[in-house]
């Protein structure tokens, strides 16, 4: 069980720092965005099952699984928030533009 | 010094380039950090919940992960027009 917690948090980790190092050499902040993507959805998972691996489904696992629950369930939409945002601020609109819907 | 206490020091570590871009990028890449720092605080949490014995970091981080959604949804709806 110990090999197995550490396995698990060696994959959060691994994740996480992949995210971080990933989104600080990017450039553009729609580069960027897709580096948040592993930190929130693999490691939160990764540390989820960590902790109910070694305490179970007791008090302290149920509230890690939903603590993964809830950063695996929001930040795809914050991202997605972000990225709307981001184009809005740049193109002023979030629809389409003439040169990208091909218009004559 | 356990392996909970090891993986809260590397993600503690693991903000400081984060911290570099909020401090340095453009305001929509700094929102982005600041999204992905708000996760891995409440990573460290959790394993400061488990490396400490500390039941109570969980509810903190339950709160952080809401309150961080609310407040980067909040941050993006204004950096769309207004900042």
């Amino acid at each position: 069980m110990n090999v197995l917690v550490v396995v698990l948090l060696v994959v959060a980790v691994a994740a996480v720092v992949i995210s971080v190092a990933g989104m600080a050499v990017m450039t553009n902040v729609y580069d960027r965005m897709h580096y948040v993507g592993p930190a929130s959805m693999i490691a939160p998972v990764a540390v989820a099952a960590a902790v109910v691996a070694r305490e179970g489904l007791g008090p302290a696992g149920i509230k890690a699984v939903l603590v993964a629950v809830v950063v695996a369930a929001t930040s795809p939409v914050l991202t997605h928030a972000t990225g709307r945002a981001a184009r809005i601020r740049e193109l002023g609109q979030w629809a389409p533009t003439d040169d990208e819907r091909g218009d004559a | 010094m356990n392996v909970w206490l090891v993986t809260a020091a590397v993600l503690l570590v693991s903000l400081i380039p984060v911290g570099w871009v909020c401090l340095r990028a453009e305001p929509m890449d700094r929102v982005v950090a600041l999204q992905l720092a708000s996760n891995i605080d409440a990573l460290i949490l959790v394993v400061l919940s488990e490396a400490l014995g500390r039941d109570a970091l969980f509810d903190v981080a339950l709160l952080l992960a809401l309150l961080s959604f609310a407040g980067g949804l909040t941050f993006v709806r204004f950096m769309e027009r207004w900042v």
